[in-house]
């Protein structure tokens, strides 16, 4: 491998993080914002959301991607590539956050939400104040690994043409016909991306455990 | 209604699926009364104290705290959260089980209702929340985190953190049946202290000797009715009923 193949890999290895980073960032606030409008119980709206739950978490992610990317245009919407990349990830992403922050809501001590109430704290503070410093401590591990499924599920993405770490490994042996060398790197870097996530969710998992004592 | 009743219960009643746990209960506390809610477990004791704050709520009956309704407005109609969550705040609750809050410390669990609540300022709330430190023996606690605490410790901290509130009213869920033998005696010495400065309250208790130190009046409940109430020395010298001569004899 030359130097533009190395060149390659990396922007194809920051195309996965960026793109995976900013699915993350939105899931994850989309999740709790979709936990909490179907904890509100509001009629009609939530089953859409239990619609859309369900449909995002049994479609598979190329599926998902191609659907988006080929749809974009019949409604009159131009997608750009990794925008539709973006939107694939993080409507699959946000489904499974939202179930994470919907146990985290329901595990969450009624005991200490008593004791908010009793103090007079209306249940938004309760929430704001009391359980949703605590959920995100609580939460995180679970957070963390739906993070690193998205990521190993990345790929996907590459099936609307946007070149990541996987799909960069192709054009390169396209040129060398040495298909080895660009694979093993590419998993090489995977492992140090989601080796970082093991390391972080090792750490939340015993503040969480700290919590729980 | 004048001003010196801290509760007003009328003829409250409840029920769980097809069990009564109250029939018909009215109480009245006075401005600094101690009052001590006595009774088998299962009596309906902690559910009447419960019903109070609208933790739980009733199915018939009304409850005024400092002359303002809870629970219902004047219509009968439920109240919306904020104006319950106001009126909650006029009343302060030690739970059996302490339920402090893990992520804060010791100083922030009693700061946090004055600050968000009522909108006190900070620095004004954190010195009050000394002050109450210091009044429950625990001023060298205040940057600990309630997982480090001793059950005893725990529970002052919970007294501090409802009296942060300055409520007309605190109520006292079994507030030493969670802990061990030896530190109940510190807790209900903090309580002591709140009834000689002049602190009303509402006290479920399975403690006999502390009720009669504490309490000016004592309620007994037996199956969600109220068979008898008396000042202590007659509650537990001449009691009036069977059922609560019965009740003191298993309870020396």
């Amino acid at each position: 491998m030359n130097a533009s193949a190395w060149q390659m890999l990396f922007d194809g290895a920051w195309t996965t993080l960026w793109i995976s980073a900013v699915s993350i960032a939105i899931g994850v606030v989309a999740g709790l914002i979709v936990a909490l409008i179907r904890l509100a119980r509001i009629p009609v709206l939530d089953q859409l959301l239990v619609l859309y739950i369900s449909l995002a978490r049994a479609t598979p992610l190329v599926t998902l991607a191609l659907f988006i990317f080929l749809s974009a245009p019949t409604l009159g919407i131009g997608l750009d590539r990794s925008v539709a990349g973006i939107l694939a990830l993080t409507l699959n992403t946000t489904a499974f956050n939202a179930e994470i922050w919907r146990s985290g809501f329901r595990n969450f001590s009624r005991d200490q939400r008593e004791a908010a109430m009793a103090t007079g704290m209306t249940p938004w503070i309760t929430f704001r104040r009391i359980m949703l410093p605590q959920m995100m401590i609580t939460s995180l591990p679970g957070l963390i690994n739906e993070m690193s499924f998205l990521i190993k599920g990345s790929p996907a993405i590459a099936v609307i043409g946007v070149v990541d770490l996987t799909r960069v490994t192709n054009r390169i042996s396209a040129v060398t016909y040495e298909p080895l060398p660009p694979i093993l790197v590419a998993c090489v870097l995977y492992m140090m991306i989601i080796g970082a996530l093991v390391w972080l969710q090792r750490r939340a998992e015993r503040r969480a455990n700290r919590l729980a004592t | 209604m004048p001003e010196t009743t801290a509760v007003s219960i009328r003829q409250l009643s409840k029920s769980f699926a097809d069990v009564e746990v109250l029939r018909d209960v009215n109480l009245e506390v006075a401005a600094g009364d101690v009052v001590t809610i006595l009774g088998a477990s299962g009596s309906g004791k902690s559910t009447l104290l419960r019903c109070i704050n609208w933790l739980e709520q009733p199915d018939r009956g009304s409850i005024h705290i400092a002359g303002e309704r809870i629970g219902l407005d004047d219509s009968g109609k439920r109240m919306g959260a904020k104006a319950l969550a106001r009126v909650r705040a006029k009343t302060g609750m030690v739970f059996q089980s302490f339920n402090l809050w893990p992520h804060l410390n010791v100083l922030h669990n009693i700061t946090e209702a004055p600050i968000h609540v009522m909108g006190k300022p900070r620095d004004e709330a954190e010195t009050h929340a000394r002050e109450l430190l210091a009044k429950v023996g625990l001023s060298d606690k205040a940057e600990a985190y309630p997982g480090t605490l001793s059950g005893g410790q725990k529970q002052r901290v919970a007294i501090a953190r409802a009296l942060a509130m300055q409520p007309e009213v605190m109520l006292f869920d079994e507030p030493t049946s969670a802990l061990d033998p030896e530190l109940v005696g510190e807790v209900l010495a903090v309580i002591k202290d709140l009834s000689a400065e002049g602190y009303t309250m509402v006290i479920v208790t399975h403690e006999m000797s502390f009720a009669r130190a504490v309490s000016n009046q004592v309620v007994f409940l037996d199956k969600g009715l109220i068979v008898e109430r008396a000042d202590p020395e007659s509650f537990f010298d001449r009691p009036s009923t069977t059922r609560v001569q019965r009740f003191l004899e298993n309870h020396g």
